[in-house]
């Protein structure tokens, strides 16, 4: 993407990108519709029938987007994103994406409350003896709501296995 | 008449001490989710679906729809207070809500939105009492060509109505019913679209879609734009509200237009949110004294709320009755529905009476329990509101990740969740519709089953959808809604350059 005056990524450029990126998962639903068959079988229309042209109107309708993107937003300056904010969405998206990652490893009560206790304690600038109670607690409050008040299970992992909960 | 007794055998089954306690959960979590921001009544309501998976499905829609009532009335009281609409349907309020809390009458500002809005849902109710046996009969004739001119009438009307760009609109919609079609293919039984990916078999739940979409979009925009709450202290006066309660009836016609306006938006499926801008720009416009719109005049309170809540109210009709949901909220419930085994559209009103009108019943009692729950605790959502942000977002991100685990077990929807949310934060700055996607989603199936169907009868000629006044008139008005932003943009490039000709013959359309 084309870099505006060092002021952050233009809202044209990433008009474009969009556009190009819904017309290529348009052009693949066609692919992916016409691999299983989008025509006629004596039972009907064939599976891939109605996404094939699903897909044709996806394609159609980013072609016309990336039309008016040249029409309304080349060259009005307008940005969709500077340095400073995109650091401050990282830092929301950075910790919240590694803690689906922790997640997925230690389970979901884990996860919560070490990702709870970390943004309280980096980013709300919390002392320790209130981040980690704080997380704990939100995790342990989860798990009354959910395995004993709904009696839904929450992804556990080895951590629970230690103390014998599943 | 028969739906009265209908109506009052619904009363009957849900009048018992645990489903009025199920409609204060529903509503207290409503109100916290609606207060909330980046947790909106969609995501809300996504979000506690996993949770009734094992309930009856009367209390199920019991705790599922007063949450939503609950949420409508959250995003007021943000609104009014902080200026931030909790909901986008609550844009409109912030207008006069704001001026007026700010200057001095915070519980004035919140009496009028919350009883207005609770005379708006009652009256969709009522609509609903009245209309929706006639509409469940006249569906009953409807077969798949009819169901898929419906469906079509339904997107189309999006198209033609929605605020945003129509080839945005056709895009997300497009890539809902691409979602939707993603796994089993429910007639042929085949794998599509899957590219050989496993996790990708099992298809891509819409719960998952609108939690990342309105649940993890909306907290990153909110995060970007570093929200800091700037509040009014709340402090709810019993006497004020008594003097405001008096003033209403005042406002007696603004409310009976917000109301008309609120019910047509919500019956179409253009939402709450058109109707509550909507409902203000008509009340702005016909008010003989304009001065005061914009600095706190109580019709911009009225009018948007009235709206907005006869919206949310009506837009349960068009589920119930055909199947098509009205907003994106009611997209979400209907897939509920289908989850607990029942069937929207007009056979549920003969095989499931209890649950219809059971619903219905639960509306008008649910409304008024709203409107008393949240008067009672604005206070403490207002204090809600003051945790800083570091604390509240990540505890948001947890529960919607917890919730997204729950909707099929599957950790790789905690990913998927992820790359919905990017989604739904692009899309919403590029001004991308994100309703659409959802109904989409949700109808995706059915649309398709009535598309295949009506062709399996014709042996593939698509003249099945003209072959009866009924399915030509739907696809006919379809069209026309579908071809209608073309004809308004020829219309204004028309008239755009008549004046670049004759400069001096546009006083009327200036004016």
């Amino acid at each position: 993407m084309s870099e505006n005056s060092a002021n952050g990524v233009s809202r044209f450029a990433v008009e474009l990108g969009v556009a190009a990126l819904t017309g290529g998962f348009g052009a693949a639903v066609c692919y992916g519709s016409l691999d299983i068959g989008a025509g006629w079988t004596e039972m009907g229309p064939d599976a891939g029938y109605f996404p094939f042209y699903i897909g044709l109107l996806i394609v159609f309708g980013s072609l016309v987007n990336i039309v008016q993107a040249f029409l309304k937003h080349r060259g009005t300056e307008e940005i969709f994103m500077d340095a400073g904010r995109a650091k401050v969405v990282a830092s929301f998206l950075l910790p919240l994406t590694a803690f689906g990652a922790v997640s997925a490893w230690l389970g979901l009560y884990v996860g919560t409350a070490l990702y709870i206790a970390a943004t309280m304690l980096f980013q709300g600038r919390y002392k320790w003896w209130i981040a980690l109670p704080a997380g704990l607690g939100v995790s342990l409050v989860f798990f009354v709501v959910f395995e004993i008040g709904f009696q839904v299970p929450l992804l556990k992992g080895p951590v629970e296995a230690w103390f014998g909960i599943y | 008449m028969e739906n009265i007794g209908l109506l009052i055998d619904g009363f009957g089954h849900i009048l018992s001490w645990n489903h009025i306690l199920l409609m204060m959960v529903g509503v207290t979590l409503g109100i916290l989710v609606g207060v909330l921001p980046g947790l909106g009544a969609p995501n809300g309501v996504s979000l506690l679906l996993p949770l009734t998976f094992s309930m009856d499905p009367i209390s199920a829609i019991i705790l599922l729809s007063c949450m939503y009532w609950g949420a409508l009335f959250g995003g007021s009281t943000t609104s009014i207070l902080f200026n931030i609409p909790g909901e986008p349907s609550s844009v409109a309020t912030t207008f006069d809500g704001y001026p007026m809390a700010k200057g001095g009458q915070p519980s004035r500002a919140l009496t009028l939105a919350f009883v207005s809005a609770g005379l708006g849902a009652l009256a969709g109710v009522v609509m609903i009492t009245l209309l929706s046996g006639w509409v469940a009969k006249f569906a009953l004739k409807f077969s798949s060509p009819e169901y898929f001119a419906v469906y079509f009438l339904a997107f189309a009307s999006f198209i033609s109505m929605g605020a945003q760009s129509p080839f945005k609109t056709l895009v997300s919609m497009m890539l809902g019913f691409a979602l939707a079609s993603i796994g089993m293919d429910t007639i042929s039984g085949n794998l599509r679209l899957t590219f050989d990916i496993p996790e990708l078999i099992k298809g891509v739940s819409f719960l998952i879609a609108v939690m990342g979409l309105f649940g993890i979009g909306e907290l990153l925009l909110t995060s970007e734009e570093g929200l800091r709450f700037e509040g009014i202290k709340a402090r709810v006066k019993l006497a004020e509200i008594g003097r405001t309660l008096i003033e209403i009836p005042r406002y007696w016609l603004t409310i009976a237009r917000s109301t008309i306006i609120g019910i047509w938006m919500g019956i179409t499926p253009a939402g709450p949110t058109a109707a509550s801008f909507m409902s203000y720009g008509v009340a702005r416009r016909s008010a003989r004294d304009k001065s005061l719109f914009g600095k706190g005049d109580p019709r911009g309170i009225v009018a948007p709320e009235t709206a907005d809540h006869s919206a949310g109210t009506s837009a349960l009709l068009p589920m119930l009755a055909l199947g098509v949901p009205g907003s994106a909220t009611a997209a979400v419930m209907m897939g509920g529905l289908m989850i607990w085994g029942l069937t929207p559209g007009p056979m549920l009103f003969t095989d499931r009476p209890d649950f219809v009108w059971g619903l219905i019943a639960s509306m008008y009692l649910g409304n008024v329990v709203a409107v008393f729950l949240v008067i009672a605790t604005v206070p403490l959502y207002a204090s809600i509101l003051r945790v800083p942000f570091s604390i509240i977002g990540p505890i948001i991100v947890a529960v919607i990740f917890s919730g997204a685990y729950q909707v099929a077990n599957s950790v790789s929807d905690i990913f998927l969740v992820i790359g919905f949310g990017l989604l739904g934060y692009v899309f919403k700055k590029l001004d991308y519709p994100l309703a659409p996607l959802v109904l989409a989603m949700v109808l995706g199936d059915k649309a398709e089953d009535a598309f295949r169907q009506s062709m399996l009868m014709s042996g593939g000629s698509l003249n099945i959808f003209w072959s009866n006044g009924l399915v030509s008139g739907l696809m006919a008005l379809g069209l026309v809604l579908l071809l209608s932003p073309l004809a308004f943009w020829l219309i204004g490039t028309l008239r755009r350059r008549r004046h670049d000709v004759a400069p001096h013959g546009d006083g009327n359309a200036a004016a």
